[in-house]
């Protein structure tokens, strides 16, 4: 279990490492010289002041080795200093940070959603395997899956926020405003997760075991509840990590739409804006975080599976 | 006071076809008295199975009881409550199946297992029950039950997952237990000792035992009474020695004789023929965690000559699997050489590669239960580039018919096969490829008797016809008698004798070797039966 950790973190570390360097390779690899496109992002206007730029060139240290200015860079980040923005001239990290916060509020909501819609529907279908409710349930989950979120989103908008005034439209004020941005992020794991616990139900109830169980005695809910859900849900684990860190960088889109101050919404503002420290900051930030949750969810699954955990490494 | 099963005059049929039901028993009447072993016996399809899935009234969905009953003392189980059933289920008549691993939830602890029956039949918690669990699994010989109590079902070897299966069977304190092939698919001393714990649990408290099982020499030194299956109808009864010394049907004299396999007929090889197969010190351990490591293999050498039968022989976890496993390059050696010589210009390679073939144990786990067979076959030709698609197919029917299997089959999933069916498709896929070696890891230990025998006789014939060198690793002393012409024993991972076969029987000289030819001596007098290898129960 310590060789696996152990192994897992080098992993973790490594591809965070190799993400930021990918990152901070972003104004290397755009065309022009960086030092322009900055003082080109602060000044209104063509002219630009050459001398400038040669001072800022300097002071930025961009004649050094590019691995030298990387080490730089990442020391500072580390130290929780991720620049300023190039259009608001405001720390990076106060502008990341309140994001992300928003963004893991609408992530975990929406899987939560999803988690309890799939365990509802999905050990509902998978005990009724091929019968009538299975089919509704099969069919529907399965058709959400096509529909794509920029569309569900101004449908549910129109209905709910237009016609029945029941929400807001857009705007990160009050729980009410959750409401939509949640339901339309939620849509699509949670037919994924609901077509997942169906087929692990349906597994777990053909195992072999679960006869041997009623063999001793314990009634067919109890078995249910012992044997066979337990066993089902493990699928879900797996799915649920690589969602988390989906829906965090998939989030934009809803955040788009609904306007909500979160992590896509500011990624996506960068990007078109040039702002570069804001970009690298939240793919970063976003990155490290998907590693981390995806590691977890390994480390969950080993506790809950094990077979997993066996001598064999 | 233990009560006893009675089934009388029971028909059973399929409920998916409301038109016509298909039967599946007909008219099956059989008791068991208190402390009585009854042993039923049929080939597999017979309905035994569906005979003890009935008494505990767990039958799948797509089958029913139609008329017929079924009484454990006074309480009629097809008339009885959920509520009654569950009562009775794991408290008054237990249950062991075939394959006592899959039989266990693989998340639990083999003493979650056992708190179950405790808690419902005999209102144990806490740590009057976590006694209970221990004396329980010491009850049944396992060597160390507290460890046990704690391990998941996969950390224990088939033989102590019976035994812990065993151990919650009873744990309910049933009058009767049913037992579906519970050592099929373990070794024959395991075998022995699961026996003669079933028995000395009837003599003890005056245990009913159902024992059901395809191979008659199995149970013959136990059972009272003989029931023999056939299409679902019970065809012949009697007390054991009638049965086996004066057998009326056909079907018995059949059972008979496939659990009986002669001497080898194949003598000598000479040792002068090629080899075809070296091991040379061949070693190997696997990490336990923390640092330990279990030598699996140590310093094995031997080879294999052409046209030559090999037996392996050892017990589970002896590493006989291992090694061929590494031959074939499925295991990576920590030291030692493994050297397939081919053919005609008697060039060595160090990678064994296609020439040597590896059919594995489970015909079921073989193949991908997706794939058609077909596809699973053409799988290893598509390397081969220059083979057309017609030609391919060509060849897998040809080989498909060389093990005497319609190619129609060949459409089916492997989940519409039965196992003798599958465990000549895996022969046959082995045999595409032209291999001068096939090397068959108990092959034929998940299979019943009569299939057994027939896969035998294939590859006896496929090393006539072909020229097929042969490595038949196996538990089972029969086996290795009937077919082989040299036997190689390995014990704790090291090769400790290496005989002619009829050497070997007559004069073992390893420690381990006299053993294993000791419990092979047949027990019970039978009359055409030079199977009876049964450990006696006063030994164990």
């Amino acid at each position: 279990m310590i060789a696996f950790l152990a192994k897992r973190t080098v992993a973790l570390v490594a591809t965070v490492l190799l993400a930021s360097f990918a990152v901070f390779l972003i104004p290397y690899a755009t065309p022009g010289d960086p030092a322009r496109k900055i003082i080109r992002s602060r000044v209104a206007g063509d002219a630009i002041d050459e001398s400038a730029i040669s001072s800022l060139t300097t002071e930025l240290g961009l004649h050094d080795p590019l691995f030298v200015q990387f080490h730089r860079w990442l020391g500072r980040f580390l130290s929780g200093d991720m620049g300023l923005s190039y259009s608001s001239q405001t720390p990076v990290v106060e502008q990341v940070l309140p994001a992300l916060g928003i963004t893991l509020t609408l992530v975990v909501a929406a899987l939560g959603v999803a988690v309890l819609v799939s365990l509802i529907l999905g050990i509902t279908s998978g005990l009724h395997e091929g019968r009538r409710t299975d089919r509704v349930i099969t069919t529907v989950t399965q058709a959400l899956i096509a529909i794509p979120e920029y569309w569900l989103a101004p449908m549910l908008v129109l209905i709910f926020a237009v016609k029945l005034t029941l929400l807001p439209s857009a705007g990160w004020v009050s729980g009410a405003s959750l409401v939509l941005p949640v339901a339309v992020l939620a849509a699509r794991p949670s037919s994924y997760f609901t077509s997942a616990v169906r087929s692990g139900m349906i597994e777990a109830l053909d195992a072999e075991h679960v006869t041997a169980a009623r063999s001793r005695g314990l009634s067919y809910p109890r078995t249910i509840m012992r044997h066979v859900i337990p066993n089902g849900l493990l699928p879900l684990a797996t799915l649920l990590a690589v969602w988390f860190a989906g829906l965090l960088g998939g989030s934009v889109i809803v955040e788009v739409i609904f306007s909500i101050p979160g992590m896509g919404r500011l990624l996506y503002d960068a990007v078109l804006n040039n702002d570069i420290p804001v970009a690298q900051g939240s793919v970063v930030l976003v990155v490290a975080l998907a590693v981390a949750i995806t590691t977890m969810a390994d480390l969950v699954h080993r506790t809950l599976n094990p077979l997993l955990g066996d001598n064999r490494a | 006071m233990p009560e006893s099963l009675i089934i009388d005059n029971l028909h059973a049929s399929g409920t998916t076809s409301a038109s016509a039901p298909l039967p599946v028993l007909t008219g099956v009447s059989l008791s068991v008295q208190p402390g009585e072993f009854v042993a039923l016996i049929g080939g597999s399809g017979s309905g035994k199975t569906i005979t003890a899935m009935s008494a505990m009234q767990l039958l799948p969905p797509q089958l029913a009881v139609t008329s017929g009953s079924i009484r454990l003392g006074k309480l009629e189980l097809t008339l009885a409550t959920e509520n009654q059933l569950n009562q009775m289920r794991g408290g008054r008549m237990g249950m062991l199946f075939q394959q006592p691993k899959r039989m266990f939830n693989p998340r639990m602890t083999i003493g979650a297992h056992l708190r179950e029956p405790l808690r419902l039949h005999g209102k144990l918690r806490g740590h009057a029950a976590e006694a209970q669990v221990i004396s329980l699994l010491a009850e049944v010989g396992l060597p160390d039950p507290a460890w046990c109590a704690k391990a998941y079902p996969h950390q224990l070897s088939g033989g102590m997952a019976q035994r812990a299966m065993t151990a919650v069977a009873l744990a309910g304190q049933p009058d009767i237990l049913i037992a579906d092939e519970p050592t099929s698919a373990l070794d024959k001393s395991l075998e022995g000792q699961i026996l003669s714990l079933i028995d000395s649990q009837r003599r003890d408290r005056g245990l009913g035992v159902l024992y059901i099982t395809h191979n008659i020499a199995t149970v013959a030194a136990f059972a009272d009474r003989i029931f023999v299956m056939k299409n679902g109808r019970i065809i012949e009864s009697g007390p054991t020695a009638q049965v086996l010394s004066n057998p009326q049907s056909d079907e018995t004299k059949h059972l008979l004789n496939a659990s009986s396999l002669s001497a080898s007929s194949t003598g000598h090889t000479s040792t002068n023929a090629p080899k075809v197969l070296t091991v040379d010190g061949a070693s190997k351990a696997f990490r336990m965690g923390r640092g330990r490591k279990k030598a699996v293999l140590s310093n094995v050498s031997l080879s294999l000559h052409r046209g030559e039968i090999l037996g392996i022989l050892g017990q589970s976890g002896s590493g006989k699997s291992t090694l061929a496993r590494s031959i074939v390059g499925l295991e990576e050696l920590d030291s030692g050489h493994i050297t397939h010589t081919s053919g005609g210009n008697g060039s060595e390679s160090a990678a064994v590669g296609p020439k040597v073939q590896l059919v594995f144990q489970e015909p079921h786990d073989s193949f991908d239960p997706r794939m058609k067979l077909r596809t699973s076959l053409e799988a290893p030709l598509l390397r081969h580039t220059k083979i057309t698609a017609a030609d391919r197919r060509e060849r897998v029917e040809r080989v498909t018919n060389e093990v005497g299997l319609d190619s129609r089959l060949l459409d089916h999933r492997p989940g519409q096969c039965s196992g003798g069916q599958l465990q000549r498709m895996a022969i046959a896929r082995a045999l595409l490829l032209e291999p001068d070696v096939l090397i068959c890891d108990e092959a034929t230990s998940a299979l019943d008797a009569l299939s057994q025998r027939r896969i035998l006789d294939l590859l006896l014939r496929l090393h006539k016809e072909r020229g097929l060198s042969l490595m038949i690793i196996s538990h089972d002393m029969a086996i290795i008698q009937h077919m082989c012409n040299r036997v190689a024993v390995i014990f704790e991972g090291q090769l400790v004798e290496l005989a002619a076969t009829d050497e070997f029987f007559k004069t073992p000289r390893h420690a381990h070797s006299q053993e294993l030819v000791a419990v092979s001596a047949p027990l019970w007098p039978l009359p055409n039966i030079g199977y009876g290898q049964l450990p006696a129960p006063n030994v164990l």
